[in-house]
């Protein structure tokens, strides 16, 4: 079970997100719906785990991963954006991120990259 | 310079594309409830958002860094619901409310960021998508105010769970100056090359020169494959690929294999070994026409359904 931080703009797709952490066990601590509060919430509450949507208005989802990964560069980031945004993922990688969820997603994947960046 | 004929082509082409692209991602939601309708070119004098339904939804996502157009995928009421209802949000009688809103700008966003990534393909030149604004159309909606001009427009029609909608691209003049120049480039390289399936004929050969452009066209020789089946990877694992690793897909040995021209599925087939042992294709259903046979290259030797074909697998 990990503390989770949850980065995107739109509410229905934290609410997915939420139920499909809530449902492995894990505590949805906060939520953000930009980069900004991104950066914000993540000083705030020191998540053990964050998910990070691309796409974003004010700041994107890349710009506030490297914010964080300058804070603490064992942030654990999991990006989780659209298909087509693949291009970002080797920047994702390259700034610091564990793993690349591409949406649509089942939460069972969402679950296994979690684990996965937790250990 | 391209001609009129090439930009028509090159839009059909952008439509069709982005339309595919749309029509996977909305199958991901509702699967088997997704129909693709034809790709219409709309001509300047009119406008690309008559009849907008009133009390319906528009979800937009524009182009950015500098690139003008983006592309809204506007839906009548009872679609919007239908789509949200897919999604897992659930309303009661009435306006969508707030999460019905924010799943429909999600989907936009999923669908459109889909289409970007295979227009980027298409034209050689990475896409930037907004986030997506998603507004109900109250009847005074001012399209140009709230969506912007662009020099070329299409629109593809949808039906999803049997809800008619559409979606509205507005096209920039880069997008339409690269596909018509890759359109172009290809038949020149064709010319050159004399590689013209069964073109040896006189008109050909004489001293006038050049075909029509729409029989040149015709003659192009594309690119078919065929898709075995699919699998999704992190990239970690993927970049740790051991030479050995066995990847499951997703389809069974026996399972119809996807069948695709210049990066459109157009229809379905099953493998077969020919006597000389190669690979080849049966082909078994066909999509629809718009994309089988996307205007001007109406006759580019896409077989009937009974035929069987060879192709790069």
């Amino acid at each position: 079970m990990a503390r989770v931080l949850v980065v995107d703009d739109a509410a229905f797709m934290r609410k997915l997100l939420t139920d499909a952490l809530v449902s492995g066990g894990h505590e949805v601590v906060g939520e953000a719906g930009n980069g900004i509060e991104a950066v914000a919430r993540w000083q705030e509450l020191r998540p053990e785990l964050t998910t990070l949507d691309i796409t974003m208005p004010e700041k994107d989802g890349l710009a506030a991963l490297a914010e964080i990964m300058a804070i603490d560069p064992s942030a654990k980031i999991i990006m989780c954006s659209a298909l087509g945004q693949e291009a970002k993922v080797l920047e994702a990688v390259r700034l610091g991120a564990k793993d690349f969820v591409v949406k649509p997603f089942q939460p069972p994947r969402v679950l296994e990259a979690v684990d996965k960046a937790l250990t | 310079m391209a001609t009129d004929v090439t930009q028509r082509e090159a839009l059909t082409q952008l439509g069709a594309s982005t339309a595919e692209a749309v029509a996977r991602v909305l199958e991901m939601f509702v699967p088997d409830g997704v129909e693709r309708g034809e790709v219409t070119v709309i001509p300047e004098t009119l406008d690309p958002f008559a009849n907008l339904p009133v009390g319906g939804i528009a979800a937009s996502v524009r182009y950015v860094d500098g690139v003008t157009g983006g592309n809204v995928f506007i839906m009548p009421h009872t679609c919007a619901r239908t789509l949200a209802t897919a999604m897992g949000a659930e309303g009661d009688e009435g306006p969508l409310n707030e999460l019905e809103m924010s799943a429909i700008g999600e989907a936009s966003n999923q669908m459109l960021a889909s289409a970007a990534a295979a227009i980027s393909v298409v034209i050689g030149q990475e896409i930037e998508i907004s986030p997506p604004d998603v507004r109900i159309l109250d009847g005074r909606t001012d399209a140009v105010d709230v969506w912007g001009r662009a020099p070329f427009a299409c629109s593809t029609s949808f039906t999803i769970a049997g809800e008619p909608c559409r979606l509205v691209q507005l096209v920039p003049s880069a997008f339409v100056v690269r596909m018509a120049r890759a359109i172009d480039e290809l038949t020149m390289e064709q010319s050159a090359i004399g590689d013209f399936p069964g073109a040896q004929s006189s008109s050909r050969d004489d001293s006038e020169g050049a075909l029509p452009l729409d029989q040149t066209l015709n003659q192009i020789n594309l690119r078919f494959w065929a898709e075995l089946g699919r699998t999704q990877l992190p990239i970690g694992e993927a970049l740790e690929l051991p030479v050995g690793a066995v990847l499951d897909l997703d389809r069974t040995a026996d399972s119809p294999v996807d069948l695709f021209v210049n990066g459109l599925c157009f229809g379905y087939g099953h493998l077969l070994v020919t006597e000389d042992g190669e690979w080849a294709i049966e082909v078994q259903s066909l999509s629809k026409p718009s994309v089988r046979r996307p205007s001007l290259v109406g006759g580019a030797g896409l077989a009937d359904p009974t035929d069987t074909m060879k192709g790069n697998i």
